[in-house]
């Protein structure tokens, strides 16, 4: 029995792509016990083949088990009304190529059973959302680039307001602004209460929007646990401030040597390319000069 | 428990063969029916038992299906769908141009309509059957059902959605091309009414002058005002009768005219197979002589297989001075129980025909109804197996009134005229009953006159100078005595128009019977030529009607190919589709090879001298198991011959609404356990 705050749980969760002699069969996961709570960004990290995609695929009932079980909301992985709380990502945009943004957002509208006046309204609310140029959403998704595609495969996503949102490799595709976007909006889903499962390759993202996180290593889980406790440095002090001069730096170092402090480093601070960055991009679009 | 087992078993056998003839005819191999039975429900049962919960959502579902539907429609779009009805106009178009030159109006149409309907179902089944067998791996290869497959539906839904998607695919370009060829054949037909108009006014221009003697022909006339795009809907009799009739005896006395052509036809049901057995026919005739007696009496008679035609047995018999004798087939093969020495079975080789002859000149056979008391039987097959017959304690009885028929010559029955040496000897009647006329809706006339449309062709032995003249006596069944008697001068292979009074129409069925008057004369007659006309139907609706047939046979091909996609890579899934297709097609021509014995050549063979040779037997065997295999297959496939879109309209007849109700029943019948497989299949299927 599941706990109503998980939204996520799997329970010796295995997966062997069969093969025609017993050598060619792939195990892709092995005995994976996952456990998310419902309110959380929960990060999937892992080297390719490590089995993000293949865990992201058994939650969905896309593929069948080999063996163990996965509930999701409380339901059996794969049940049809659970998917209606579910929003998911795929890692490339499989969408249909000779449909345009609308025709596309109205399609999967439909099979979540919405009327006219519903679907109308949740694909232009979510096609702002994502932030697609209204320009393009008359033209056929064959002609879109990779990133107003991944908007477009976003939206989607998130067309039925889902409880769970299940996102594989979500910044793929997408410029460092758009980056910044998915993140800002990760952040806000999680305001709003959603819980979000991220597989990603983009540390960094993970970095910065998870609270929990698992990394897996060849279908096994290598490292689990909360985000803050994985990466802070229990016995390590940072201190940042401005206009310090050289005497004071000499003086806090001192001091440091004093109180039995090793492995002093001191220097100038720099700011991250990415943060540079959207500074940069913020001010342009602000119209600020340079 | 056993004894009712036994009781109930044979019944729970025959309703599973009656549910067989639903799927396809019914065959004498009732244990290939009832095999096709077990598979179809079997697959049902599966169907409903893995996916009832699929099932009940089917409410919201159908939705979700149309969804998918859509974008089905929309691929087919994408895939350029709008340029196949316009490619297939300009190639029929142009065949048509190319091969209607010198036919007649009526041939015009005929062609035209042949080609359009025909390419039509032929383009939309390669053309659909092939999206068919790609939709579904092409959506695998795209990964866009990993997309779809996160959302709210079920592999149902899917499949449904598929089907449904192509189908409306196929009914939009149905209608373009109905829309396209009802366009075309009214350029056509006014073109037709124009030349029609010329060549009428021409003659009537000619007549007038006195150029010309005969008088403008109605046919043009009418043909100027109506054009050829009819509907029409008429009343035909059934021509069951041909033999001289006296309906004023009950039951009525019927005749068969010795020396004639005549042949009597007298059908025994078929009868469960239980024992081998060898029937003894007992034939009891009451004999009239026109002529100084002729005697002794003989009978040719031939006895055939109604399944089986090639399985015969002849002889001549004579008749006693009651007109009685009694026969037992020589030949080892009983009619009422075939069997397999090698194997021991015992089968039903279905209906028995005898057919019977007299050769005598001046000789009638007084047959009744056939259905006379055992005692004064007409024909009777007796000393059979009294558990097989109980209701007549160890006979057979053959069918009520068995039919008496003329010679046939290319479809028609010739009746014989008045003779001119034996004035005595009446000339043979064809008679036409029109059942329960007063129910159908005939126009009636200003002057209470109904008319009945007659095409009759006239075989002038002698007197060849002479015009041919018809009698027509019609009287209504209820008033056998308040007889209308008319002479009319007959048209040859033109339409006879006769008025008959509208009271004739009341109650019981209208009989009409057509004799020659003059001697020499003979008729050939068959069915339809007296007809009686109804107000014709749009030939729109008409033309609609064969589109909705060739789009069940559309829906047919696309479950088929979208069921075979689910399990197989496309170019698999068109082979899969394309043998269901031809299998499908070769039902009948399987059917009647495998029951005239062609390819049971290989079977047993008695007096074969290398049947002991060890190898021999073994293949012998093996063909006979690819034989049943063969035939076993073909009959789980779909009968494809069952659509025929064309035989009413390129002869101008209104197709009856029946047929295309039970089409779309028959389809539906045929998809439920085909859509049962490709769920089976899809059920557990991984999509990503």
């Amino acid at each position: 029995m599941v706990a109503d705050s998980q939204a996520i749980q799997t329970r010796q969760l295995s997966k062997v792509y069969p093969g025609f002699f017993k050598s060619q069969q792939v195990p892709a996961l092995t005995e994976l016990n996952l456990r998310v709570d419902q309110g959380q960004i929960f990060g999937l990290l892992g080297p390719n083949g490590s089995g993000k995609t293949t865990t992201i695929k058994l939650l969905l009932g896309l593929i069948n088990p080999t063996s163990g079980d996965a509930l999701v909301m409380g339901q059996p992985a794969g049940d049809q009304e659970t998917r209606r709380r579910i929003g998911y990502l795929p890692e490339e945009s499989y969408l249909y190529r000779f449909l345009n943004a609308r025709q596309t957002l109205d399609f999967y509208a439909r099979l979540f059973n919405m009327n006219r006046a519903q679907r109308r309204r949740a694909v232009d609310y979510y096609l702002d959302f994502v932030g697609l140029d209204p320009s393009v959403r008359g033209r056929r998704i064959g002609t879109y680039s990779k990133g107003q595609t991944r908007r477009v495969a976003l939206a989607q996503a998130l067309l039925n307001n889902p409880d769970l949102i299940i996102m594989d490799e979500p910044t793929s595709g997408l410029d460092p602004v758009g980056m910044l976007e998915i993140k800002n909006m990760i952040m806000r889903l999680k305001e709003a209460g959603k819980t979000v499962l991220l597989s990603s390759h983009q540390l960094a993202d993970v970095e910065d929007v998870c609270d929990r996180l698992v990394i897996l290593y060849r279908g096994r889980i290598e490292l689990e646990g909360a985000l803050r406790d994985l990466l802070e440095k229990k016995d390590v002090f940072q201190l940042s401030a401005r206009n310090v001069s050289e005497a004071l730096q000499a003086k806090l170092t001192q001091i440091a040597e004093q109180e039995g402090a090793v492995e002093i480093l001191t220097g100038r601070a720099r700011v991250r390319l990415e943060d540079l960055f959207k500074e940069l991009v913020a001010r342009k679009r602000s119209g600020e000069p340079r | 428990m056993f004894g009712l087992l036994q009781q109930l078993g044979p019944k729970l056998a025959g309703a599973g063969i009656a549910l067989g003839t639903v799927y396809h005819p019914p065959s004498q191999h009732h244990y290939v029916s009832l095999f096709t039975d077990v598979v179809m429900v079997l697959l049902i049962l599966a169907f409903v038992l893995t996916a009832f919960r699929d099932i009940a959502r089917l409410g919201s579902g159908l939705s979700r299906a149309w969804a998918i539907g859509r974008v089905t429609i929309a691929e087919a779009w994408n895939a350029r769908m709008w340029a196949v009805p316009l490619v297939w106009f300009a190639v029929c178009v142009l065949l048509g141009v190319l091969i209607v030159r010198g036919y007649e109006p009526s041939g015009v149409v005929r062609v035209y309509m042949t080609i359009f309907l025909r390419a039509q179902a032929l383009i939309l089944l390669v053309y659909l059957g092939i999206l068919a067998c790609v939709t579904l791996p092409r959506e695998r290869e795209r990964h866009t059902l990993v997309t779809t497959g996160s959302k709210p539906i079920s592999r149902l839904e899917l499949l449904l959605g598929k089907v449904i998607g192509l189908s409306a695919a196929g009914a939009i370009m149905l209608l373009i091309m109905m829309i396209l060829t009802w366009g075309y054949m009214n350029v056509l037909d006014l073109k037709i009414r124009h030349d029609a108009q010329v060549l009428y006014a021409m003659q009537k221009n000619s007549y007038d002058k006195v150029q010309r003697r005969m008088p403008p022909d109605t046919g043009v006339k009418y043909l100027s005002r109506h054009g050829m795009l009819q509907a029409q809907n008429f009343v035909s009799g059934n021509l069951s009768i041909a033999g001289y009739v006296n309906y004023l005896t009950n039951p009525p006395s019927r005749l068969l005219k010795g020396g004639s052509s005549e042949i009597l036809y007298f059908e025994f049901p078929s009868l469960p197979a239980t024992e081998y057995y060898r029937p003894m026919f007992n034939f009891e005739f009451g004999v009239v002589h026109a002529l100084p007696s002729t005697k002794p009496v003989t009978i040719d008679v031939t006895l055939v297989q109604r399944s089986n035609p090639m399985n015969t047995q002849e002889a001549t018999l004579t008749l006693n001075a009651q007109g009685q004798v009694f026969w037992m087939p020589k030949n080892p093969t009983a009619f009422f129980s075939y069997g397999n020495p090698q194997t021991g079975q015992i089968y039903n080789p279905g209906p028995v025909v005898v057919k019977v002859t007299c050769p005598n000149f001046g000789v009638y056979l007084d047959i009744g109804n056939g259905l006379r008391p055992p005692n004064e039987t007409s024909c009777m097959a007796v000393s059979l197996d009294t558990n097989r017959t109980p209701h007549h304690s160890g006979m057979v009885a053959p069918r009520a009134n068995p039919v008496i028929t003329g010679f046939k010559n290319n479809g028609k029955q010739e009746i014989v005229g008045p003779s001119i040496r034996h004035p005595q000897i009446k000339p043979e009647v064809a008679s036409w009953d029109f059942p329960k006329v007063d129910q159908q809706q005939i126009p009636i006339g200003p002057h209470g006159n109904f008319t009945v449309h007659m095409v009759i062709s006239v075989d002038k032995q002698s007197n060849e100078a002479r015009a041919p003249v018809a009698q027509i006596v019609a009287y209504n069944t209820s008033t056998p005595r308040d007889r209308t008697v008319q002479s009319v001068y007959v048209n040859e292979k033109r339409i006879t128009t006769i008025k008959l009074p509208s009271t004739l129409l009341e109650a019981g069925d209208l009989i009409i019977n057509l004799r020659s008057e003059v001697p020499g004369h003979w008729f050939k007659v068959k069915d339809n030529s007296m007809i009686i006309m109804q107000p014709p139907s749009s030939f729109v609706w008409n033309l609609f009607k064969s589109e909705a047939i060739i789009l069940c046979e559309i829906v047919l091909i696309i479950s088929i190919g979208v069921t075979a996609s689910t399990a197989l890579g496309w170019p698999v899934a068109m082979l899969t589709a394309m043998v269901a297709y031809i299998l499908g097609n070769l039902f009948h021509f399987v059917q009647s090879l495998f029951q005239s014995g062609g390819l049971e050549l290989f079977d047993y063979v008695q007096d074969n001298r290398m049947k002991h040779v060890w190898y021999y037997q073994i293949g012998s065997f093996l063909t006979n198991v690819m034989v049943h295999i063969l035939w076993v297959t073909v009959h789980l496939m779909p009968d494809f011959t069952r659509y025929d879109p064309l035989y009413f309209i390129v002869r101008s007849k209104d197709m009856p609404f029946e047929i295309v109700f039970l089409d779309i029943i028959w389809t539906l019948v045929c998809i439920l356990p085909t859509l049962a497989i490709g769920y089976l299949l899809l059920r557990k299927q991984e999509l990503a």
